[in-house]
């Protein structure tokens, strides 16, 4: 179970990439994940193909970080990608197999729907390969302020965040004991009747709650002890700085879809 | 900020927490296969209410669109396009309607509304999640699927399993409620 949550994803460095801001990394991952749907031909899926490349190229991350950053999407990928080859009729025939036809429109589609794949995957996997869990909550904090106006408690959901993440490892932890625990008194998941393994949950869920709000009172003893008051006049330890390399971001990413405006048929 | 409100902060960040766990606890069934994330999602709306309840679990979903491998496939930005995306806003909303429910249930909610307020959840989510299944399939993967298969593999396949889980967590639920209550109770009782 652990081995699922690599929690190395994050990798430093200190590549022009891991320079930037938090801020302009989110903002131009959420713009580039829309504009890539802009794309509609040969033209418009190359320049989205060239512009990702460049932007692993600045990021220098190895590409077997990228590849694994895929895994999890690799068979949706196969799999659209197969049913517009056996299903979209559209173009010539390329090749008869007598019982399996492939289109070139089909053929066409597959690839394009593979490249979008690809890119949107490659994109945000550099974001969170070059930025580090707490930058993104801290990025996301300052970005989503202005909805404060609305009585979104976005302070608030930050830290709880902030919090979830530094758990989340502690947790598993944990239940991966209990379950050990439990196991060696001979409680088994994965046998018996489903009414059998349904009750099997319960000595697993009971412990882990009885730990989880031990801990979260602690938690809010602690904070209460060193002061917290909530987000008003908070000062930050990590400051986020906004410079010339993040407005070249931005541009770069204005231009790139300006482009694909011009380009897309 | 009083201590009850600390606690409450961080037991929904807990609770996050605990529904990126239970993602990874799966209980082998026959034909598919059932992950305790959606016990913590019921227990979410029952014990944390309707607010605190639905924060648990956009907490959860934001850490997850962050990065972090938090979902049963992975994480990151791209999980939108997953077909089963739909089930986890299923889930923030499920939790909110469900501790809705029970908020409405004065001092003492009873057994039977526990279990409703959960069925009433679970067909939230499934409301939510089948419908988005769909419109993944059909519009952002351009993977002409008909409604039918998508009813049969995203709604029947474990809509019974997920209705006995409501019925057995409402009652196990409850227990946890009363005892939680109690002590936040305790924590708001400053002495004079």
């Amino acid at each position: 179970m652990m081995e699922k949550m690599i929690f190395g994803r994050f990798i430093p460095g200190d590549s022009f990439v891991h320079q930037l801001d938090p801020r302009s990394k989110l903002i131009f991952t959420f713009i580039f994940v829309v504009i890539v749907f802009l794309a509609n031909n040969v033209a418009t899926y190359g320049l989205l193909l060239i512009f990702t490349l460049f932007v692993i190229l600045i990021s220098r991350i190895r590409l077997y970080f990228l590849i694994n950053g895929l895994k999890p999407v690799i068979i949706l990928v196969i799999f659209t990608f197969l049913i517009h080859i056996l299903f979209t009729r559209e173009g010539d025939v390329l090749l008869n197999l007598g019982f399996l036809e492939v289109y070139e429109g089909g053929l066409r589609q597959g690839i394009f729907i593979s490249i979008r794949f690809v890119v949107l995957v490659f994109v945000t996997t550099i974001l969170t390969l070059t930025t580090s869990p707490i930058s993104i909550t801290d990025g996301l904090e300052v970005l989503l302020n202005p909805l404060k106006k609305f009585k979104l408690p976005i302070h608030e959901l930050a830290l709880m965040m902030s919090i979830a993440l530094r758990f989340i490892p502690t947790l598993m932890d944990e239940t991966d004991k209990i379950m050990k625990a439990q196991m060696a008194r001979g409680s088994d998941l994965g046998a018996g009747p489903i009414k059998d393994r349904i009750k099997a949950v319960v000595p697993l869920l009971v412990p882990l709650f009885v730990s989880a709000f031990k801990r979260a009172e602690d938690l809010a003893t602690a904070m209460e002890v060193r002061g917290y008051r909530g987000g008003e006049g908070r000062t930050r330890y990590r400051q986020l700085k906004w410079d010339a390399k993040d407005t070249t971001c931005i541009f770069a990413l204005v231009l790139m879809t300006a482009l694909l405006v011009f380009f897309r048929s | 900020m009083r201590n009850s409100q600390i606690f409450s902060l961080t037991l929904v960040a807990i609770f996050a927490a605990l529904t990126a766990i239970g993602a990874f606890i799966k209980i082998p069934l026959p034909i598919v296969p059932f992950t305790m994330q959606i016990i913590i999602v019921f227990l979410a709306g029952s014990i944390l209410g309707s607010k605190r309840g639905l924060q648990s679990q956009l907490v959860y979903i934001f850490v997850g669109l962050a990065g972090l491998p938090v979902f049963t496939q992975g994480g990151g930005l791209t999980y939108v396009l997953q077909p089963t995306f739909g089930y986890l806003v299923g889930f923030a909303v499920g939790a909110f309607i469900i501790g809705y429910i029970i908020e409405r249930g004065g001092e003492e909610p009873s057994r039977l509304r526990f279990v409703v307020a959960n069925l009433v959840g679970t067909f939230v989510i499934y409301a939510i999640g089948a419908p988005y299944v769909y419109f993944a399939l059909n519009f952002l993967l351009d993977m002409p699927t008909s409604a039918s298969t998508v009813f049969m593999t995203a709604f029947l396949s474990t809509v019974g399993v997920d209705i006995v889980l409501a019925i057995v967590t409402g009652l196990f639920a409850r227990r946890i409620y009363f005892l939680l209550n109690k002590k936040m109770f305790n924590v708001l009782e400053v002495p004079k």
